[in-house]
């Protein structure tokens, strides 16, 4: 089973659950979460040649020609075709009718029995029971009424109901394959075959066997499946799973290959720079996979409620014949509860929720964004907050050091210490002042026992004394003095909004480095949908006020908390939750990991670092905000369709549930209304797949004007000179 | 009787339609290695697997179209009109249903054609193709069946028709007249293959479209015509009702 694709349904990729049905398909065993995907794969994929597959068809077929022939004769009799002197012939009929009816049950309801059987062996009760246990009554009865050649014989109910649950089946889960059509591929990808250049011959060869240097040539309209260098051919490549938008990117000689992409036109040689499993595409795989065998809390519960309704189901099919039985002949009773038996056969709502879930899985997957499983994709369509971390989430993370004021240390000294400290820091500012030493050709100082103070800063040990980067309350827990004059530079940058790191040794903080960090370009075209969408925006940030608000300002956020600690951030996020419910926090860098988990819904925006990526629910591709409003749209589509789903599939079944307890419901009619309900619930989930693809916002025009206002911000004087002087 | 016997010279005419798609099927049904007379019951057995389909397309129409009458007669009794107001209702329906199949058959009305045939019927008559080359006896019948539901302008024509009869026995008499009409040509598809040249195949289109043509305005004047229900039924042989 598990060489068939874990626990996923060969045809229809909805997890099988307990129900996997084992079947040999062209020679390979295949498991499917039910009988209509049996049928349905076997019809769409058995060879000719493959006894089986066709073996299955022609048991359909003769079972159909028999039933109709029931069908038509019994509709001829209820037509009152065969009165008066034909009446005779009744009994003969009836005969026939066995003769026909026999192996038309054997044929058809066998699949059924099977299923009752072996569920019944470990104590389980499911839909099927309430099929074979409804039929069986009919067979029964009608069988021996025949032999008596007594008035009525209801051989058209058994096989007619027989019947329209097969063709029932064999649509849902033919509509389901078209579902699973889009998943495929993400599924595959850890199968899949590269072809490899070797000694100038080409192997198809297994992707994970690929390993750094494989040449690996890739064909037109396929897809890549290693992450390398182009060193042949050029050509045009889709990257929509790995940067969310989907447009031709041009690749040609020495131009990067993701893997994911698709190769749009050209022939390409492709020189792998790792192994073939390691790559992001193959983690999304993964991923999907995983989310997608999962269950969601929607989904158990429905379930709860299957297991608990077949039971209800028999009793209630039980209670009608015995009521109907004291007012009706027995036959008619008896009628009316396989009519209840039929018609509450649970299988839609069972089919609400995962083929819509794993279509919304599928569908965001394949724009690079992933979710842990279907609970946090509902989870998602009840936000009604999003708090954002700020550096490196809503602003490009890539600071710039614009200025460096000292107490007299030399410029060269600091960005040396700063840059030893931060080489070890995942926060942007950090990144930034190495990045400054490295472009000053200065090298930087060699610091032991480094450790992150969250919220903080940077702390280590060099030449025997304590040092440290970081903001001005990290000075203060170390108790390390600032000279008035930095302190008052410090305050001027931070009052106009610049980032500030304190550098100090010695017990003493030596200087202040000030940097600007600028929105990224498509973030306030974010903030701006999602307020559209009715969803309130908050900055929850480690920095300092004035640049928290600078930013929120320029990105129209109205909710700003600035200087906080992880553990302020949870409070923030606690109170948020208290007074308006679902709150998703989106994020990266080790400062959010603990706070991501904490919010009800943890967005890592692609830059994350590994910790983040474990404790989201939600992960971006890299540079991915944009596609935010787009991926709660798609969950609340998700949502808006499980619910009319479960909706529909209830009220039907109660509706239904109600006329044939009445007796007001023929059980053929019963069984093609309930076959009708699985296919509808089937359809409306696919009408998922017309939701629009994700637009990337034309906007910078905004940004940058807001960009450039912000660079009118004077900045202190004294502070201009100081970069030079390093 | 008389109307049975239209309805399955019209089957005949239509058959020739067929030839395009059933023919198709018919002939890779082919010959049986295992002699002429295994052959003919290969054919035989997917003819009635058709005609099986088809009746009981028609018992379905028709007892359809005896829910549609009766109901929306005793509408009509309160309105104070004849009891036949539904039934010539359902006549004129039928009948430009037909004249509108008809006419596509002429090259006319491409956009119905289209509609009458997109369900997609390409693919599942793809994956029905292996039951044509499976040796085992029971396929040409299961095949035939499945072959019935394959959607098909002419199918529909009859099933409108057999609606409009109002009743379940004249609804499938009516298929049943058709799908013997239809006998003939299928039968001769299995067993000449393909001698039919391309322009007789045109030919054959025209010749359905007009037999199903002459049986539309049958139809529609059942429905049209003072009192024509009647008449009809007095000219045709009527049903037995």
């Amino acid at each position: 089973m598990t060489a068939s694709g874990g626990s996923l349904c060969r045809h229809c990729l909805l997890p099988v659950g307990r129900r996997a049905l084992q079947q040999s398909v062209n020679g390979e065993s295949c498991a499917f979460c039910c009988y209509g995907c049996s049928i349905a794969f076997q019809v769409k994929n058995g060879k000719t040649e493959e006894w089986e597959a066709a073996w299955l068809l022609i048991r359909l077929g003769v079972g159909g020609f028999l039933s109709m022939n029931i069908m038509l004769f019994s509709l001829l009799i209820y037509g009152g075709v065969f009165t008066g002197a034909d009446a005779r012939v009744l009994p003969f009929i009836d005969i026939l009718l066995l003769v026909l009816a026999t192996p038309a049950v054997v044929i058809l309801g066998g699949p059924f029995l099977r299923e009752t059987l072996l569920e019944g062996a470990c104590g389980r009760v499911t839909s099927s029971a309430l099929i074979v246990l409804g039929v069986g009554a009919a067979y029964i009865y009608s069988t021996l009424a025949a032999i008596e050649g007594s008035a009525q014989v209801y051989f058209d109910t058994a096989t007619m109901v027989l019947m329209l649950f097969t063709l029932g089946r064999y649509l849902e889960a033919a509509g389901r394959a078209r579902a699973a059509r889009d998943l495929e591929p993400l599924l595959a990808a850890e199968r899949e075959n590269v072809v490899v250049v070797e000694n100038g011959t080409e192997i198809r060869r297994p992707v994970r066997e690929v390993v750094a240097g494989t040449l690996v040539r890739v064909r037109p309209g396929e897809r890549i499946a290693v992450d390398g260098v182009i060193v042949e051919g050029a050509s045009h490549a889709d990257e929509a799973v790995i940067t969310g938008e989907s447009r031709p990117v041009e690749k040609d000689l020495g131009s990067a290959a993701i893997a994911g992409s698709i190769n749009m036109e050209g022939l390409l040689l492709i020189r792998s720079s790792g192994s073939g499993t390691a790559t992001r595409w193959a983690q999304i795989c993964r991923s999907v996979r995983d989310a997608l065998m999962r269950r969601s809390p929607i989904q158990r519960l429905a379930d709860r409620a299957v297991a608990a309704a077949v039971p209800g189901v028999l009793l209630l099919g039980g209670l009608t014949v015995t009521y109907w039985a004291h007012w009706l002949p027995l036959d008619r009773a008896m009628l009316m509860g396989v009519a209840v038996l039929v018609v509450a056969c649970p299988c839609a709502v069972g089919l609400a929720a995962p083929l819509a879930t794993s279509l919304g899985i599928g569908r965001l997957a394949r724009h690079g964004c992933l979710i842990r499983d279907a609970g946090a994709l509902e989870e998602l369509a009840r936000v009604r907050v999003v708090a954002f971390d700020k550096t490196g989430t809503l602003t490009l993370g890539k600071a710039r050091v614009v200025a460096i004021e000292t107490d007299g240390a030399p410029t060269s000294e600091v960005l040396a210490l700063a840059a030893g400290l931060e080489r070890y820091s995942e926060h942007g500012l950090g990144r930034a002042v190495v990045g400054a030493a490295a472009e000053r050709g200065i090298e930087s100082v060699r610091v032991r026992d480094v450790r992150a103070v969250p919220g903080r800063g940077i702390v280590g040990r060099s030449d025997g004394g304590t040092v440290a980067a970081g903001n001005r309350a990290l000075m203060r827990d170390l108790s390390f003095t600032v000279a008035p004059g930095l302190t008052e530079q410090g305050w001027s940058a931070e009052a106009s909004g610049h980032s500030v790191i304190y550098v100090g040794w010695g017990e003493r903080a030596r200087a202040v480095i000030a940097l600007d960090d600028s929105p990224i370009p498509e973030a306030r075209a974010t903030i701006a949908a999602l307020r559209a969408r009715g969803l309130r925006t908050a900055v929850l940030t480690g920095d300092l006020a004035p640049a928290a608000h600078r930013v929120a300002a320029a990105l129209g956020i109205e909710d700003v908390r600035a200087g906080l600690t992880p553990e302020d951030k949870r409070i923030a996020l606690d109170w948020h939750r208290r007074s308006r419910d679902v709150v998703a926090m989106v994020g990266d860098g080790l400062n959010d990991g603990p706070v991501l988990v904490e919010a009800d819904v943890g967005i890592a925006v692609g830059t994350a670092t590994d910790l983040a990526r474990e404790t989201a629910a939600v992960v971006l591709p890299v540079g991915g905000l944009w596609l935010l409003p787009w991926i709660i749209d798609v969950a609340r589509a998700v949502r808006t369709t499980v619910r009319t789903n479960l909706l529909w599939a209830f009220g039907y079944n109660l509706v239904a549930l109600t006329l044939a307890a009445l007796g007001m419901l023929q059980p053929i009619i019963a069984a093609a209304v309930m076959a009708g309900s699985s296919i509808l619930v089937v359809l409306n989930s696919l009408r998922l797949e017309r939701l629009p693809d994700p637009v990337s916002s034309p906007l910078p025009e905004r940004a940058s004007a807001a960009e450039s206002s912000r660079s009118d911000i004077s900045f202190p004087a004294a502070l201009g000179p100081a970069i030079e002087r390093g | 009787m008389i109307y049975y016997l239209v309805v399955f010279v019209a089957g005949f005419a239509g058959s020739f339609h067929c030839i395009g798609m059933c023919g198709g099927f018919a002939c890779a049904l082919g010959r049986d290695p295992r002699g002429h007379g295994t052959t003919i019951l290969r054919h035989l057995l997917y003819n009635s697997g058709r005609l099986t389909t088809y009746c009981f397309l028609g018992v379905l129409a028709g007892a359809l179209g005896e829910v549609v009458c009766t109901r929306q007669g005793a509408t009509v009794t309160l309105l104070g009109g004849s009891l036949d107001a539904a039934e010539r209702v359902l006549a004129i329906v039928a009948g430009l249903l037909m004249i509108a199949m008809a006419l596509q058959f002429f090259g006319v009305l491409q956009a119905f054609h289209r509609l009458a045939i997109g369900f997609g019927s390409s693919t599942f008559a793809l994956s029905l193709r292996s039951l044509l080359t499976t040796r085992s006896r029971a396929a040409p019948l299961a095949f035939g069946v499945f072959n019935g539901f394959l959607p098909c302008p002419l199918v529909y024509a009859f099933a409108a028709e057999a609606v409009s009869t109002g009743q379940a026995l004249p609804g499938f008499l009516t298929m049943a007249s058709f799908g013997l009409g239809t006998f003939p040509a299928m039968l001769m598809m299995g067993g000449v293959g393909r001698v039919l040249a391309p322009a007789w195949r045109q030919r054959g289109v025209r010749l359905a479209g007009g037999g199903i043509l002459v049986l539309g305005l049958i139809t529609l004047g059942r429905g049209l015509l003072p009192l024509g229900a009647h008449m009809s039924h007095g000219l045709l042989g009527g049903h037995p009702i």
